[in-house]
């Protein structure tokens, strides 16, 4: 331990100095010299997250080599997962490369199949969500029956009735009206500055130096 | 293979996926798992490709690829060391893979908490706390009892959070606890509406999801 102390602190003084230099900076006019420095500070992080980013993917496609090199449970799954990175990153190549000929020449062939793919399972996956939200619910009657439970039920059907297109029943659009306008949205606002009131805290913690949880 | 091909097979490839997906339904199954691994290997692909192609590759070409043109030679050297800082800084992170060096890839961790957290900060007060704490306000001006509502459900909700964090003893406290208590009204029934709403969104994509799916198989079936 007595070995990286010396690290430690480097790290510690890194994320202080920056984040320092970046508020000042974010605070400033934006062509003065410190909003110059934050404007290339914020584009270094989005150049190092970018770098993350792709040791993440690089470790995942390591870890499911592995996994089929040593025929573990589920590998064929494994082999599935990097069938398909490769195949997206190899079509997206050509792509670029202006590989296709004949009717395809000049056609984004990535592109069609990040629509058929990832779209469509996407979306079926968003889709499937109803069937768990619905479910969700009737468990939370079933498993106990408090005001809480009976409060956020009743907010939900008000919402989910108020909705439908009724006719002579507008009186019930108001009350679903008036409830998102006026509670909802004074619990949303709640809950939100209470997010970014805890998002300053916790980073002017860091900033401190109380919290430094990320050399662990 | 003409682009009308390919539009059918990307067809076809998006039914049987929507149909491994929604195989899910009748419990987990190998079908599901399957359709779910290809969305995470099609996905790393993408992230990476973006990655690469939005944010790597034109940095590349504005700093260490960058032509001479007009400016001098310690200009340049000056452009393509400051292109080599953040790669020297995302290969530390390579370091987080070994336990006994962690302590060395911290140092890129750092650069990204230390930014990030600066970001948090002024983005939290400046795009939400000091906008939300002044729509409240101004919202007395539009409606006198509906303002009064808002600006004690948002005052409320904040307590409730905050009498979760102190132990409520006394008299003062008993009085914090009770508007807590109005706080956890406010928050249950928010809660709710965003529940339904997402009951409601998923619905709308549910049903456009299955019409997209029908309207394709009965255009091949009908030709």
């Amino acid at each position: 331990m007595r070995r990286h102390r010396l690290l430690d602190i480097l790290s510690t003084v890194t994320v202080i100095s920056l984040g320092l230099v970046t508020v000042i900076g974010l605070l400033s006019d934006r062509d003065s010299t410190a909003g110059e420095m934050a404007g290339f500070l914020i584009q270094l992080v989005a150049l190092i997250s970018a770098l993350a980013v792709l040791v993440g993917i690089v470790n995942l496609l390591a870890v499911h080599t592995g996994r089929i090199r040593h025929t573990e449970y589920g590998w064929p799954y494994s082999l599935i997962v990097l069938l398909a990175a490769v195949a997206v990153v190899v079509l997206r190549i050509i792509d670029r490369a202006e590989g296709w000929s004949g009717d395809l020449e000049g056609e984004t062939v990535s592109l069609r199949v990040f629509e058929a793919v990832q779209v469509s399972l996407e979306s079926a996956l968003m889709g499937l969500l109803v069937f768990f939200l619905v479910y969700a619910a009737y468990r939370l009657m079933r498993r106990d029956v408090t005001v809480w439970n009976v409060l956020f039920l009743a907010a939900i059907v008000v919402v989910l009735v108020g909705w439908i297109p009724l006719e002579n029943m507008d009186a019930l659009g108001d009350v679903r009206d008036w409830l998102v306008r006026v509670p909802v949205s004074a619990g949303a606002r709640g809950i939100l500055i209470g997010v970014g009131l805890g998002t300053v805290t916790v980073g002017v913690r860091v900033l401190l130096g109380q919290d430094r949880s990320y050399r662990g | 293979m003409t682009p009308e091909n390919l539009d059918t097979i990307a067809g076809w490839v998006s039914f049987v996926l929507t149909l491994l997906i929604f195989s899910y339904l009748l419990g987990d199954n190998i079908l599901y798992r399957l359709a779910v691994n290809v969305l995470v290997g099609v996905a790393a692909g993408y992230v990476a490709i973006v990655a690469v192609e939005s944010v790597l590759v034109p940095w590349l070409d504005d700093t260490l690829l960058a032509a001479q043109g007009d400016r001098s030679d310690a200009t340049m050297v000056a452009v393509r060391v400051m292109g080599m800082v953040p790669f020297l800084f995302g290969s530390l992170l390579l370091f987080k893979s070994s336990r006994r060096l962690a302590p060395v890839g911290n140092l890129g961790l750092a650069v990204l908490i230390g930014v990030g957290t600066a970001v948090a900060i002024v983005g939290a007060a400046s795009g939400t706390v000091i906008p939300l704490v002044k729509a409240a306000g101004e919202s007395m001006g539009d409606d006198a009892l509906e303002g009064a509502v808002m600006v004690v459900g948002v005052i409320t909700t904040l307590i409730y959070f905050q009498y979760w964090t102190v132990e409520h003893q006394g008299r003062v406290m008993r009085a914090v606890g009770v508007l807590g208590t109005i706080g956890r009204g406010f928050v249950t029934v928010t809660l709710g509406a965003l529940y339904a709403g997402a009951i409601l969104t998923s619905v709308a994509v549910f049903s456009d999801v299955v019409r997209e799916q029908l309207q394709f198989i009965l255009d091949k079936v009908g030709g």
